[in-house]
Order: structure tokens, then C-alpha cells, then sequence
């Protein structure tokens, strides 16, 4: 209400302003030109039976919209085709988790880290002439979120869908014959062990840094007659050029860019819980939502065989066990290892 | 749900003495074996009918209760879910390999498959000096010297390398970790290599040892009277005069104990992960 | 080594009899952890380079390996009364994989310029894992113990 009256003020023009300005304190003059926040909760103006049921019936909304439609071949699927070379699968969007040690069947220890995938679906399909005409593509949306802080435009895509709001949607190219009906969920099993995944995610904000943090330059003597120089860049390049060439390393903001982990092996599917167990580190930090796909690196192009296309259906494979392990894999249930 | 839980107690008091038993008889065969050697009658050998001798005054009550203190979340923003992925596959490995309850101060032995030593197995007997890692990741430092040199090794707790984890002596020590013993004098990190188990009750306070370890002379490879390691088992009366631990005291956090932020009672949690790992502890398969 | 090693046993002895008495010992800092140029080491075979006392513990004065850090199986050349000599590392201080032994010094075994260990016997555990680092059934054929 404020605001509005603030912006009306502005728009009715000087005259207005200066009129009232005289019979009114200047204090209200002030308050004209602070921004003020017009953003209500859902919950601010109703009453507490009231915010109980609409916190039951959307969760009781989302149940329907995920767990009670895992089954998209039954109402009018989209015709499928079989993958040939060159095809592009889909990817997820998971969560970090942590990170965890994994054995092998050699006695070796390796790091993995943990991703979630958690209500992840397909949200949208973009076909090439919306893509500039590059390639078609598709909309994946993970991790729920609760729909009262979203405008009516945003939530149109999830309401053509049929799916709850999304933290995160990002857009996966994919090839003509790789593409699904928006609607359908995607779970871990899209990926098996074995493969290899790249992993895109916004990395931890380091915030403005110097030039030795920011891109590892040595700084200079401690010692030795320096003066206010230790961890300065020192010079900015040759006298000659006389200019500062383009894309110079020096201080700035440092991380919370995309980053891509390319040609990270996936050891073990939780296909119980949609855990997948990648090799080594990622980026970004724990719980951050990020984008996992098959791998664009030639020479691990090979461990893309043989994959569930254009991804894992629970009718059609419904009976994965719990767990798919790489064959290297120690599985705890086993027997200690002997090593002879 | 009661019944249930004191059901799943049953069953865990009843394999722990199943274990304990197990070892009276390996003793036992052992001198029945002495005893029949000087008969001459080898010819064929009847094991003796297993005493079964059941403690009355055991109950499932009165057992120690006890969760390793790597199932314990550490606090931070992780997904609790996280820990609950780790502690299903740690259960899983708990029920192929028995990892006994043990303490920093007690004295194990660990057989791990080795694929440098001769014979592939490597047994090695020390101290527990240190715990630490969370999750799967959990590890313990034994520490033993040997011919006069004195060597640690790290092992990861649920590494699958472990074939066997034996508990020689059940005892706790006046720290948490005593990681000091590298700059004690030797005999107090000494363990004979063929030490025999020692018998110990699944009941009652776990024993400890309140032994005070003469130091080497300085310098140690920490400042061990610093106020924020705490140390109440060294001997600082021999190596240290009255003003030098004074003045230490200055490195003195008192504030620290009121810092409300630093509270972090695992107590509720304990409980609840106790149950959940009794629980899966005792299903079959 | 050898030589801080005995003053110290020497004054941990003092210590034990005389509790009262605080004796002064002298400043030794800590054997470094990983082995590097300067590091002092302990001689632990029975030549008779390595087990005569001497005023002057041995020092490494060079490492064989490409970054300048000695870990177990790594060749080190030695400045050892006066004169140098090679060694080889088979026993660290600084904690290497998990589930390898990590001893309280740094340990060498000195080698002749073929290869071949000068004694005839070392007296403290050699780590198994130096049978990985390379072809030294020389230097295991003389080992009393293995950890």
C-alpha cells in the first residue's frame, strides 16, 4: 500500500509533491523515496485452521503430482525410438549430498560423492526452431519448492506439466529421438554404474580476492627491502603494448560461476532412495542443486552403451535391485577381503 | 513397541553371550588337550559336550548399552539423510565383521590382508590412542613399539582389508585421546606382540585405567599442558615446575564453557540412532 | 640421530631418578616430518658408519625424486661423518597411506652406489610396503622384522 502510494506520488509529478509537502511533516517526504518491501507471505492473512489446510492439501497435491503418476507410458507416452551413434540422452538435476569413502575389490579407497535425485522431471520440451535451430531440447526441474512465492507465469510451465514447482530448471540438448513427454519423472537409474558423467554446479563464493588466492600467483618476497608489496600482482604486462591486454588475471570476484566436472565415473546407483556415488569431488557446495549428464568427452563416449533410452522407466524395468554396483565395487555385505 | 525393543534386546544380549561363551570354550578345549595328550589316545577325539552355563544375573537390562562413536552425526548443515545412507552400509559391514567395543587406552589386535606381507596377512597389536572420522570414513590410530622403534598405524574402521578385530584388554584411560604417549616414555606404549585376550563383563562401567605417564624430558611435539588439550594423564609435576604451569594457564579459555554456540548435546540423537542400529543389528539376511 | 637420540634417553633417565631436579636440556627441534634437504635421519642398520656415535647426527643432502620429498623407497644421499653416502628410506615419520605404518623417526638403510646395503642387519621393523616401491630383496633379505 505504501509503495503504491509512493510510486503514485512520483508519477503524479512535482507539483503534487510540493503542494502536500508544505501541509505535511517532511518526514513523509523521506518515506516516498524508500523502497519499501510490498511482499506478504501466503500465510499473513489467514487464520491458523486455515494455514494447516492449505499445508495438508498442497502436500497432499504434490503426493498426486509425483508418486501417485510415476507411470507415463500408460497414458499416451510419445513414440519411442531406438538409440543410434551420436544420440543425446537427457539429463538430471540432483543434490549434493557429501561426500563418502567406496572400496574396491582390490582393497583400494576411493572418494565419492553423494547426489540425490530428488523429484526431478521433465518439465518442458523445446523443439529445435525454439532453440535457434540448433538442437532440440528439454526442461528438467528438481527439488520441490513451495508454490505461494511464485508468479502466475512462472508457475504456468509446472502447471502445463503437471508437476510441483522446481528450485532448479535447466535445459538439456538433447537429439530428435531422445526426447520425453514433459510430466515424466526421472530417477537415478537413468545412469548405471560404470559410466561416465560431466557434473555442472555453481561453485562456493570466495567473495573479492587477490590475485594469489584468485589465480595462484607467487606474490613477492617477504623480506628483502619490499615495501607495501607482498601480495600484489605486480606488473600488468609489457611497456611495449602499452595498454592492458584484454582478459588480464587480477583481483575480483572469485567462484560462484558454473563450473563443469567432466569424466566422473559413477561407481554405484541407489536406485531405493536415487543415490548415485560419483568419483572424486564436485563443484559447489552441500545441498546445492546441480546438473548431472552423460558425458561429452570422446574417449568416455564408449560407457554410454547400452543405457536405458531415452531413460529409465519403472514398468519396464521395475525390478532393478536396490542397489547397482560397478564390478570393482567392494559391496559390504560381503566377505572381508583375502587379497591372495 | 516396548515389547518389540525389549524383543531386539533379547536377541543382541544373547549373541554378545554367545561371543563370550565362544571364548570360554576355545580355552577350554585347549586344556582338555593337554590333558589327553599324555594318555595315548589320539585315536579319536570327542569334543566335550558344551557347557552352557547361562549368567543369571545377566539380563538385557543390565547390559551396557553402547554406539560407536562413529554413527554420531557431527553438526552441520548436511542432510541427515546423508548419515542414514553411511549407517546402512556400516550396519551391513558390522554384521560380516565384529567390531567389538572398544576405547581410546584399550589394547586390540587387527588382521588386515596385506598384499606385501608374506602370507598376505598382516597382524598388528597396539594401543587405541586416538578415534576419529565420522560415518564410514571412521578410523583408530593402535600404537605399539617394537625392537625400540615406535610405530602407529591408521586404520580405517570399515575398510574391507579388515579381516579381524580382536580386543586383547577392555579399558578407558583418563583422556580422549592420548596422543601424547609420543612423547611418554616407551614401556607405557609397549604391548607384547602375543598378548592373550583378557576377560572382560558385558556389564557395569567399563574399567578405567587412571595410570599417569612419566614424560620424556622436553621438547614434546605438542605443548601438552595447554589448557585446550586438557590432559589429565601426564605426570607434570616431573617434567614441568609450578610457574611454567601457571603459565600455561594464560592460553585459558574460561569463557569457552558459557559459549551457548559451542553446545552440542548428542544425547536425544544417541538415542534414537542406538535404537534404529539395534534394530537392523538384529534382522536376519 | 643417533647422538640427540641418546642425550635424550640419558636425561629421561635423569628425570626418572631425580623428580625434583629440572634438568636443562638443550633445545633439539622436532625431526621433521618429511624428509628433505637437511633432514636429520637414523642409521638403523648395523654398519659401522651407522651405529659409531659421532658429533654430528647425518643429514640428508640430497633426495632422488623429482619434487624433493624422501618417502619410503625413496634414495637419499647422506652427509654421515664427513663423508657421503647413499641410503635408502625405509621408514617415515610423516603419516603416508591409510593402513601403512608410521614410525616415531625417520629411517634409512645406507647402500653402497650398486645398490647393495653396507650391513648385514637392520634392527628395527622395515614396512611391508617397501616390497611395492620397488626391487629392494637385498635390503628385505637383511630385515629382522616387518610391520
Amino acid at each position: 500500500m505504501l509503495a503504491w502510494s509512493s510510486r503514485c506520488l512520483l508519477h503524479r509529478g512535482p507539483r503534487l509533491i510540493s503542494l502536500r509537502a508544505a501541509a505535511e511533516s517532511p518526514a513523509h517526504l523521506v518515506g516516498c523515496f524508500r523502497t519499501v518491501n510490498t511482499t506478504i507471505r501466503f500465510d499473513e492473512h489467514l487464520t491458523e485452521d486455515n494455514q494447516e489446510y492449505m499445508r495438508k492439501s498442497m502436500a497432499e497435491e504434490y503426493r498426486k503430482q509425483t508418486t501417485d503418476k510415476l507411470n507415463p507410458l500408460k497414458d499416451e507416452p510419445w513414440p519411442r525410438h531406438e538409440w543410434t551413434e551420436g544420440s543425446q540422452r537427457v539429463g538430471l538435476v540432483a543434490v549434493k549430498l557429501g561426500m563418502a569413502p567406496i572400496w574396491m575389490k582390490t582393497g583400494e579407497k576411493h572418494a565419492v560423492t553423494m547426489l540425490q535425485v530428488q523429484d526431478c522431471h521433465v518439465l518442458k520440451y523445446m523443439s529445435k526452431e525454439d532453440m535457434n535451430g540448433h538442437s532440440a531440447a528439454l526442461l528438467v526441474g528438481g527439488k520441490n519448492v513451495s508454490p505461494f512465492y511464485r508468479s502466475d507465469e512462472e508457475m504456468e510451465m509446472f502447471r502445463n506439466a503437471g508437476v510441483p514447482p522446481k528450485q532448479k530448471v535447466t535445459t538439456f540438448k538433447v537429439s530428435d529421438n531422445g526426447i520425453i513427454k514433459p510430466g515424466t519423472p526421472l530417477f537415478a537409474a537413468h545412469f548405471r554404474p560404470g559410466q561416465y558423467v560431466d557434473v555442472t554446479a555453481k561453485t562456493i563464493g570466495k567473495g573479492f580476492q587477490g590475485v594469489m588466492k584468485r589465480w595462484g600467483f607467487k606474490g613477492q618476497p617477504a623480506t628483502h627491502g619490499q615495501t607495501k608489496t607482498h601480495r600484489r600482482p605486480g606488473s600488468s604486462g609489457p611497456v611495449d603494448a602499452a595498454k592492458v591486454f584484454k582478459g588480464k588475471k587480477m583481483p575480483g570476484m572469485m567462484g560462484d560461476v558454473y563450473i563443469t566436472a567432466h569424466g566422473l565415473k559413477i561407481w554405484r546407483v541407489n536406485t531405493k532412495y536415487n543415490v548415485l556415488y560419483v568419483q572424486g569431488s564436485v563443484p559447489g557446495h552441500k545441498n546445492c542443486v546441480l546438473k548431472v549428464r552423460d558425458t561429452v568427452l570422446p574417449n568416455r563416449k564408449s560407457s554410454l552403451r547400452s543405457l536405458p533410452f531415452p531413460t529409465y522407466f519403472t514398468e519396464e524395468e521395475g525390478d532393478l535391485d536396490e542397489d547397482l554396483y560397478e564390478d570393482n565395487v567392494f559391496i559390504h555385505t560381503d566377505q572381508s577381503l583375502s587379497l591372495t | 513397541m516396548a515389547v518389540c525393543a525389549k524383543g531386539l534386546d533379547r536377541i543382541l544380549f544373547s549373541t554378545r553371550l554367545f561371543q563370550n561363551l565362544r571364548l570360554r570354550n576355545e580355552r577350554s578345549i585347549s586344556t582338555s588337550l593337554c590333558r589327553l595328550a599324555p594318555d595315548e589316545k589320539p585315536t579319536k577325539f570327542t569334543p566335550p559336550p558344551k557347557p552352557v552355563v547361562m549368567d543369571k544375573t545377566l539380563t538385557a537390562e543390565s547390559l551396557r548399552k553402547f554406539l560407536s562413536p562413529e554413527f554420531i552425526p557431527p553438526r552441520q548443515r548436511t542432510d541427515p539423510f546423508k548419515f542414514y545412507m553411511e549407517r546402512i552400509d556400516m550396519i551391513r559391514r558390522r554384521k560380516v565383521l565384529t567390531i567389538p567395543e572398544f576405547y581410546v587406552g584399550s589394547i586390540l589386535a587387527v588382521t588386515m590382508a596385506d598384499i606385501n606381507a608374506s602370507g598376505k596377512i598382516n597382524r598388528f597389536v597396539g594401543i587405541c590412542t586416538q578415534r576419529s572420522g565420522k560415518g564410514l570414513g571412521a578410523t583408530f590410530i593402535l600404537r605399539n613399539i617394537i625392537d625400540s622403534q615406535g610405530v602407529e598405524i591408521c586404520y580405517d574402521m570399515y575398510s574391507p582389508r579388515i579381516q579381524k578385530i580382536d580386543l586383547l584388554r577392555f579399558e578407558k584411560r583418563l583422556d580422549d585421546n592420548l596422543m601424547y604417549l609420543r612423547d611418554a616414555l616407551p614401556e607405557y606404549s609397549t604391548v607384547d606382540q602375543d598378548m592373550k585376550p583378557e576377560p572382560f563383563s558385558l556389564t557395569g562401567e567399563v574399567p578405567l585405567n587412571d595410570l599417569k605417564v612419566k614424560m620424556l624430558p622436553k621438547p614434546w611435539s605438542k605443548r601438552w599442558e595447554r589448557p585446550k588439550f586438557n590432559i589429565q594423564g601426564i605426570r607434570f609435576d616431573l617434567s614441568m615446575s609450578e610457574k611454567k604451569m601457571e603459565h600455561a594457564q594464560k592460553w585459558a579459555k574460561p569463557w569457552d564453557e558459557y559459549d551457548m554456540l559451542k553446545e552440542y548435546d548428542t544425547s536425544k540423537l544417541e538415542q534414537e540412532i542406538l535404537s534404529e542400529v539395534q534394530q537392523e543389528m538384529s534382522k536376519q539376511g | 640421530m643417533a647422538l640427540p637420540l641418546l642425550s635424550r634417553s640419558l636425561t629421561g633417565l635423569l628425570a626418572e631418578s631425580s623428580s625434583i631436579l629440572q634438568q636443562r636440556t638443550f633445545s633439539v627441534s622436532a625431526v621433521a616430518a618429511a624428509i628433505q634437504k637437511m633432514s636429520r635421519v637414523r642409521v638403523v642398520d648395523n654398519s659401522s658408519l651407522g651405529v659409531t656415535p659421532y658429533h654430528r647426527p647425518p643429514r640428508v643432502i640430497h633426495v632422488y625424486t623429482s619434487n624433493g620429498v624422501g618417502k619410503v623407497g625413496d634414495k637419499v644421499l647422506l652427509a654421515i661423518k664427513g663423508q657421503k653416502k647413499k641410503a635408502l628410506i625405509v621408514g617415515q615419520k610423516m603419516p603416508g597411506e591409510r593402513m601403512s605404518p608410521r614410525f616415531d623417526s625417520n629411517n634409512v638403510v645406507l647402500i653402497e652406489e650398486n645398490g647393495n646395503p653396507t650391513g648385514t642387519r637392520i634392527r628395527v621393523p622395515i614396512p611391508t610396503h617397501l616390497r611395492k616401491e620397488g626391487d629392494f630383496s637385498k635390503i628385505l633379505a637383511i630385515a629382522t622384522a616387518f610391520v
